[in-house]
């Protein structure tokens, strides 16, 4: 797999650049948000953070069918890899979060529905991860562990619509807002464009440690059937 | 203990969290705050239970005592309930009139004594046109304090 190895690489690096680029663009570029002032820049880590995390979680919620479908190893394969990451950005998401939050709202932690269901979905792969170290059968592993991704991406739509939903302390979609059936981000080009490509970068940074997750899975996985002939 | 039951025990303590979860805070977490209006409208239900009101800040109601660390404001929604908010505590940076707030405590009479003031910041973001000086402004403001 020469050419995943390169990908990888690539990935690698698009990330460290890409990363770099928009934290100097963001901090010695931009101009600060009017009310919030400083505090604000957070969301360049939070937003992107959250994207990826949905992003993880849907390729779970995809490969998850995929196996159930197909009984195809692989597929499995990236599904964990996907989790573990997935598991990775919304443990980050909660944490820049409750920063923002201690500067902005007055407090770390509310229990109001956006950021509990979000808690619940980082529980849910919690448990997914104890449900796969549970189960010695590889197969029965990877049959369990798909339909609680299924079940668990299901989490995803209502930590993103709950904000409109019900009362919540979290304000509405900045990014997904929609007026008179058009999309129209509420805030201006010059904060909004560094956002988008902090966005993107995230992403990449995502596929990233997805691949080489995936690539280390393979390994092992390869590796502990090479021992069990060894030891029959 | 074998690492079996281990694991058992660890997936049973975090479905319990998540129903626990589920139950107590589906009913909190739907409301997390309600509008004076609503408050109003049965004071008897309200009377001495631990609430949250969310609100904008009125304008030219905010009295804030810098001694007695003490700040009253009147919040509304729609502009024609009014509820009279007492705290004693410290006023959040972002506390200004014309914002939203969620404030935690208990109807005392026809006053609101909070104990917790959140801010709740819209998702409108807006940058002065004149970046240079709200740039200075903004870090002489927190040499300030």
């Amino acid at each position: 797999m020469a050419s995943m190895k390169k990908i990888i690489l690539y990935l690698e690096w698009g990330s460290i650049l890409g990363l770099l680029a928009c934290g100097l663009w963001v901090f010695l570029k931009l101009p600060l948000e009017s009310s919030q002032g400083f505090p604000q820049k957070i969301m360049y880590l939070h937003v992107p953070t959250f994207l990826s995390t949905y992003l993880a979680f849907f390729v779970v919620f995809t490969f998850s069918i995929a196996y159930l479908w197909k009984r195809e190893l692989v597929f499995d394969q990236i599904a964990k890899a996907s989790a573990e990451v997935g598991l990775v950005f919304c443990a980050l998401l909660l944490a820049t979060g409750a920063i923002w939050g201690r500067t902005t709202w007055g407090t770390y932690w509310v229990w109001d529905a956006r950021l509990t269901t979000t808690l619940l979905l980082f529980l849910i792969f919690m448990g997914y991860f104890l449900l796969r170290m549970s189960v010695n059968d590889r197969d029965k592993e990877a049959r369990l562990a798909s339909v609680l991704g299924i079940i668990g991406c299901l989490d995803i739509p209502i930590i993103h619509k709950s904000v409109q939903w019900w009362r919540t302390l979290h304000q509405p979609s900045t990014l997904f807002k929609v007026e008179s059936g058009a999309a129209k981000p509420s805030m201006p080009p010059e904060l909004l464009y560094p956002l988008i490509a902090s966005a993107v970068v995230m992403l990449v940074f995502y596929l990233y440690l997805l691949l080489l997750r995936l690539q280390t899975e393979k390994r092992r996985e390869t590796l502990n059937q090479l021992l069990a002939e060894i030891q029959n | 203990m074998k690492t079996r039951t281990k694991f058992v025990i660890g997936g049973a303590v975090i479905f319990a969290v998540i129903a626990a979860l589920s139950v107590q805070g589906l009913q909190e977490m739907t409301v997390f705050f309600y509008t004076p209006a609503e408050v109003l409208a049965s004071p008897d239900e309200f009377e001495n239970k631990t609430i949250r009101i969310g609100a904008l800040v009125q304008k030219d109601s905010v009295e804030w005592d810098a001694q007695a660390i003490e700040l009253s404001f009147k919040i509304t929604e729609d502009s024609k309930n009014f509820i009279p908010v007492f705290y004693a505590g410290v006023k959040p940076d972002l506390f200004r009139e014309g914002q939203g707030v969620v404030v935690e405590g208990k109807m005392k009479g026809q006053r609101f004594v909070a104990g917790q003031l959140l801010v709740k910041h819209s998702e409108e973001y807006t940058v002065e046109t004149d970046h240079k000086k709200s740039k200075e402004d903004y870090y002489r403001s927190i040499q300030a304090q």
